[in-house]
């Protein structure tokens, strides 16, 4: 198995076409959180949120989705919610409704690097465990990348 | 066996006493780390939720670093692992794929070449080093310790490319459990996500039941704490529950262990030097019993 670089709409479709709607992806245990929050579940949010609406990557649901592949697993037809959800997501940055942490974290890692901003507290932490100070210094070849794939754009466009 | 040693984001920054466990005991099982300047982000915020270009060329970046190096990786965290080995098994198998990547990358000056393995530390401590391995250098056994494994689900899934244990039931973290003398229990709920995610891009009430149930069914099985190995994990088992405890009504702790810290304290290692006492979930009766165990 391996990932889509991208999930054309043809395939996204072709995804729903297979789908019976049997709701196993949400009734195994164990499954996805699905029992944890009601708003969400792989079925709803896959088939009936999202393929049947042409504004699925603004539902907010599709950011409860942790890419746990249990759905994908006991899919007897073999239908990937999970890789349809992300395709989304991807979708949701373009149209400027991407969750806002998200949004800030991306743009953090695109910036310095890190998905997280670094703290006195961290170096502190480190310092006292004899740890090597983490680097600081602005690394230009993540932005080069986002500069040639578009990203960088689309986190300006995104723009609230 | 000599690796390249990817962090990542969250271990040292948020868990830097995770990192001074791995550097300290990895080496005692023959397992050389290599420090690579330049690494970043897995990028998994990127490659998996918002844009999968942007996410392949950066996780194909931190690979070329290894491949320059000429070493295998090691993680110590499920979400790199996750982004790191699908992106290098994918550009591995696509020719065509693999040029577009290096086409960005040429900006770089790196080009992905394919000629290294991710690996996971579980899957070096249980496949290379092997539980024989383990066993050898445990000196002082965790006997009748009762620990609830959560491998946690982007170690597991999707299983062709991770390679580490059978998502549906998974059993590896609880034979390295029981390599160090103590005894792994069975519970419901094992494969179930930490919630993690759900906490930070979802609605907290919905982590904190999932949480709850997590935390429920490991003490309804009489664990006496649970282990990790993934950094997300232990960030939720640990200041995740003591966030949750007082909208739970939990009347019990489940203190987590990272799977290093266990093994360091059969190793010898102090409380102190294991970094236990820097949890959130602090249970004076198990400090006590560890500190007997490994006196």
């Amino acid at each position: 198995m391996a990932i889509r670089a991208t999930y054309p709409p043809s395939a996204m479709h072709e995804a729903a076409e297979v789908c019976l709607k049997c709701g196993v992806c949400c009734n195994v245990a164990h499954s996805c959180h699905v029992m944890y929050d009601k708003k969400f579940n792989p079925k709803y949010t896959f088939v009936y949120d999202c393929l049947s609406s042409d504004k699925g990557a603004s539902n907010p649901n599709i950011w409860m989705c942790v890419s746990c592949h249990k759905c994908e697993e006991t899919c007897p037809y073999e239908v990937s919610p999970v890789h349809f959800i992300e395709a989304l997501k991807g979708v949701a940055l373009g149209v400027g409704v991407v969750h806002p942490t998200i949004r800030a974290e991306v743009a953090q890692v695109v910036a310095t690097g890190f998905a997280f901003p670094l703290s006195g507290a961290t170096e502190r932490q480190r310092q006292a465990l004899n740890l090597k100070p983490l680097p600081t210094k602005p690394l230009g070849e993540l932005g080069k990348i986002a500069d040639k794939t578009g990203l960088a754009a689309r986190l300006r466009e995104g723009q609230p | 066996m000599k690796y390249t040693l990817f962090l990542g984001c969250f271990i040292p920054v948020r868990l830097p006493h995770i990192e001074a466990v791995a550097r300290g005991v990895l080496p005692q099982l023959g397992i050389e780390l290599a420090d690579v300047d330049g690494f970043t982000c897995c990028p998994e915020p990127v490659g998996f939720l918002t844009d999968r270009m942007t996410g392949l060329a950066m996780a194909a970046r931190n690979i070329c670093l290894a491949e320059e190096a000429g070493l295998d990786i090691i993680t110590l965290c499920n979400g790199c692992t996750y982004t790191l080995k699908q992106a290098n098994e994918t550009l591995k198998a696509d020719a065509a794929l693999r040029a577009r990547v290096n086409d960005v990358l040429s900006e770089t000056g790196h080009e992905f070449k394919g000629t290294v393995d991710v690996l996971h530390f579980a899957q070096v401590l249980s496949r290379r080093v092997g539980l024989d391995g383990i066993k050898a250098v445990v000196k002082k056994p965790l006997t009748g310790l009762r620990v609830a494994c959560h491998p946690g689900c982007h170690i597991l899934s999707p299983p062709a490319v991770l390679g580490f244990d059978d998502p549906l039931d998974p059993v590896v973290l609880d034979g390295m459990v029981s390599a160090l003398g103590a005894d792994p229990v069975d519970w419901d709920k094992k494969t179930g996500c930490c919630g993690w995610t759900l906490t930070n891009y979802g609605e907290r009430e919905a982590a904190n039941r999932l949480l709850g149930a997590k935390l429920d069914a490991m003490h309804a099985a009489g664990a006496d704490c649970s282990t990790v190995i993934c950094p997300q994990c232990f960030y939720q088992f640990d200041t995740g529950q003591m966030l949750a405890a007082r909208e739970l009504k939990l009347e019990y702790k489940v203190p987590t262990i990272y799977y290093l810290q266990l093994l360091a304290l059969a190793m010898g290692r102090s409380l102190d030097e294991s970094g236990i006492r820097q949890h959130r979930v602090k249970d004076p009766a198990l400090e006590e019993r560890l500190g007997r165990l490994v006196a």
